[in-house]
């Protein structure tokens, strides 16, 4: 861009441009020049203006809203809203669970094949197709390391085995409580109920953690 | 309403602009020919398209299903998840090439053919308009009335209508996205029921009967991005929809003495959608939809004139010399497109009809066992397909003593059916020598897809066990 250039409006000059014939009379021109390229100075659409206008009136409405009345929530409070939500539905599932329930659980055929479904996936890679062990333990002879009350079973499938160095991983997130309830109800429908005990070994109840 | 002096388009401002910044509404004629019977043709044949696509069932699912509810993409036949998206990459740059190469060739033609703003606005909008309102000069005596009966009348059946094609290219557009038999459930559910959609589709309907009603030429002109990319596009090799300024040029009533063919009649002025002189040369604003070449024939043939004063020609053409169609510009482009195309089959070839995906279980990188080094993962498995497939898990390349446990038989899922089953990797303490990679495959039975993914066994530093 040229300093010197003829196109720079002096101070106080009505109309920079007069006497130019290659520009309509009255068009303002922007002051920059490149390469010989210049600009005209016309007023932009209505529309276009409104537009800006409008995102500024919004913003107000946003601030408004957002952070001065807090009359709607923020998103942050609005997913720590649905995680309650959902914890809530968790914990009404999981409160009808007891080993009662449990044994209930394991003489019913509904559950028992959706158990079964959730076993073959989950579980039987390790603990056998047919509960004979392999990789983890056994869950057909009634010796239960981690306690036998059916309780005690459903804890470690949800939040996973009490030994960090065992590798059963807590299933209850990817599960759900109903797919977990059920799972337990089929391993224990492989169990007699008069004969369960805790492993001599055992260094504790998982359920009592 | 004053009666306002014709507005003359010039090629510093924007006709449809005024100085104040207020809109400049344009009527534009009607102009009749054999470029806008083919141009109607094609109209007619993409709206066609656009409305049977989701219609259309090919392989059990709509040609074209959008599905993001569930992460699916149909697209004629094919079905592409998530894990594919990486394809459309090569799919968009392609499509951008085959528009610049188009462009460098031939001008404009997406925006006069095939852009769906002329396309429903020409083919559509003007037309319920043209029926209602009249032609143009009583469309500017009908804005200039006084509130009548009629006026109103005429006002609301336009509105009205405006708003029920608005809506229904609305609804189309939503079918691409949920199919129709979805979208239908939705129509006949409740507002109140099913209020996202419902809500979609009144903003949708709002947007698109603002911009058929008022908005128009302004998006093209203002907000297109590709009608600023042209002068990056083009070259003097182009053909536009030009002005033979030598044929033409000087301007005369008939019979002036020395007078070119152009007898300053406007008819070119009037017919444009988009406000523009086309014999102040190419600008802008053109969309190049031929509607100036039929008019000016058509005034061509009533003065014995031969047609084609304005027509689809370069500029070079224009000066007396040749179009040139092979230049640098275009063969790049050519180029390119070839490229992407070329890409895009391989790739689209190596589609696999079903995901997977492997990720290690929380808790340890490996757990050790008085006999034992393991590993465990986490495998993913999506059937994309619309029927039932069998999926075989192997592990290739595996040291001495390691073995992939749980994965003997095969596993069958059921169609678009997802699944996450252990993966485990054992080996014999007394093979370990340390972490080592290990190559995944994963294998429909009937063979159709096979993917292979290498994984890092891990484990303990071998220097641990040494006796």
């Amino acid at each position: 861009m040229k300093s010197d250039s003829p196109d720079k409006p002096e101070p106080g000059s009505p109309h920079p441009h007069a006497g130019r014939d290659d520009i309509p009379p009255g068009a303002v021109l922007r002051e920059h020049v490149y390469d010989g390229i210049e600009e005209y100075d016309q007023r932009l659409p209505n529309w276009w203006l409104w537009t800006l206008y409008i995102t500024i009136i919004f913003s107000f409405g946003y601030w408004f809203l957002f952070f001065t009345s807090r009359a709607l929530p923020t998103d942050s409070e609005r997913v720590a809203a649905e995680i309650q939500r959902i914890e809530a539905l968790r914990f009404e599932q999981m409160g009808t669970v007891d080993a009662e329930t449990l044994w209930q659980m394991s003489r019913n055929d509904t559950i028992l094949a959706q158990g079964a479904r959730v076993y073959s996936v989950n579980c039987a890679v390790c603990h056998g197709a047919n509960l004979e062990g392999g990789i983890g333990q056994a869950l057909n002879d009634g010796e239960w390391r981690w306690g036998h009350d059916p309780m005690d079973i459903h804890s470690v499938v949800d939040l996973g085995s009490p030994d960090p160095m065992a590798g059963m991983q807590a299933w209850g997130r990817q599960l759900g409580p109903r797919q977990v309830a059920a799972v337990v109800a089929y391993v224990l429908s492989h169990n007699d109920p008069g004969n369960m005990f805790t492993a001599a070994d055992s260094p504790g109840r998982a359920s009592e953690r | 309403m004053a009666k306002a002096p014709p507005k003359r388009p010039n090629r510093d401002s924007v006709t449809t602009i005024n100085d104040d910044g207020s809109r400049f509404f344009l009527h534009p004629a009607d102009a009749h020919g054999p470029w806008v019977i083919a141009r109607r043709v094609a109209a007619v044949l993409l709206i066609a398209i656009y409305v049977s696509l989701p219609w259309i069932q090919i392989g059990g699912q709509p040609a074209v299903f959008l599905d993001f509810i569930n992460r699916r993409f149909h697209l004629f036949g094919l079905t592409f998840g998530a894990g594919d998206i990486w394809l459309t990459f090569f799919l968009i740059t392609g499509l951008a090439f085959f528009l610049f190469f188009t462009t460098a060739l031939f001008g404009r033609l997406w925006c006069g053919w095939a852009c769906p703003q002329t396309v429903f606005l020409e083919h559509v909008f003007r037309r319920v308009e043209r029926w209602i309102e009249g032609d143009a000069p009583q469309r500017k005596r009908l804005d200039a009335a006084p509130w009548s009966p009629e006026k109103a009348f005429k006002r609301v059946l336009k509105h009205g209508i405006f708003i029920v094609f608005a809506g229904l290219i609305a609804h189309v557009f939503l079918a691409y996205f949920v199919s129709i038999p979805q979208l239908y459930e939705w129509v006949r559910a409740s507002p109140l029921d099913q209020a996202r959609a419902f809500g979609f589709i009144l903003i949708a309907t709002g947007i698109l009967y603002f911009n058929f009603v008022w908005f128009r030429e302004q998006l093209c002109i203002v907000i297109c991005p590709y009608g600023r990319l042209q002068s990056a596009l083009i070259d003097e090799h182009t053909i536009n929809v030009a002005y033979d300024e030598r044929r033409g040029e000087p301007r005369g009533k008939m019979g002036t003495e020395g007078a070119g063919d152009c007898i300053d009649c406007n008819r070119c002025v009037q017919v444009c959608p988009t406000g523009i002189d086309i014999r102040q040369g190419l600008q802008l604003e053109c969309v190049a939809c031929t509607a100036c070449i039929d008019a000016c024939d058509e005034i061509m043939e009533k003065v014995k004139r031969p047609r084609g004063l304005i027509r689809y020609a370069s500029e070079e053409t224009l000066a007396g010399r040749k179009t040139r169609y092979v230049r640098a510009r275009t063969v790049i482009y050519m180029v390119f497109l070839l490229l992407g195309l070329t890409v895009m089959t391989l790739a689209f070839s190596s589609l696999q009809p079903f995901e997977s995906n492997i990720s290690r279980m929380p808790g340890r990188p490996s757990y050790v066992t008085d006999d034992h080094i393991r590993n465990q993962f986490l495998i993913r498995l999506g059937n994309k397909r619309g029927e039932p497939a069998r999926f075989h898990v192997e592990a290739l390349s595996m040291p001495a003593g390691m073995r992939l446990v749980g994965w003997e038989t095969s596993v069958e899922l059921g169609p678009y059916a997802e699944e996450s089953r252990p993966l485990i990797l054992q080996q014999e303490r007394a093979h370990y020598t340390g972490p080592v990679p290990v190559t995944i495959r994963v294998r429909t039975e009937d063979g159709r897809g096979v993917r292979e993914r290498t994984l890092e066994f891990l484990g303990p530093d071998p220097r641990v066990f040494a006796p």
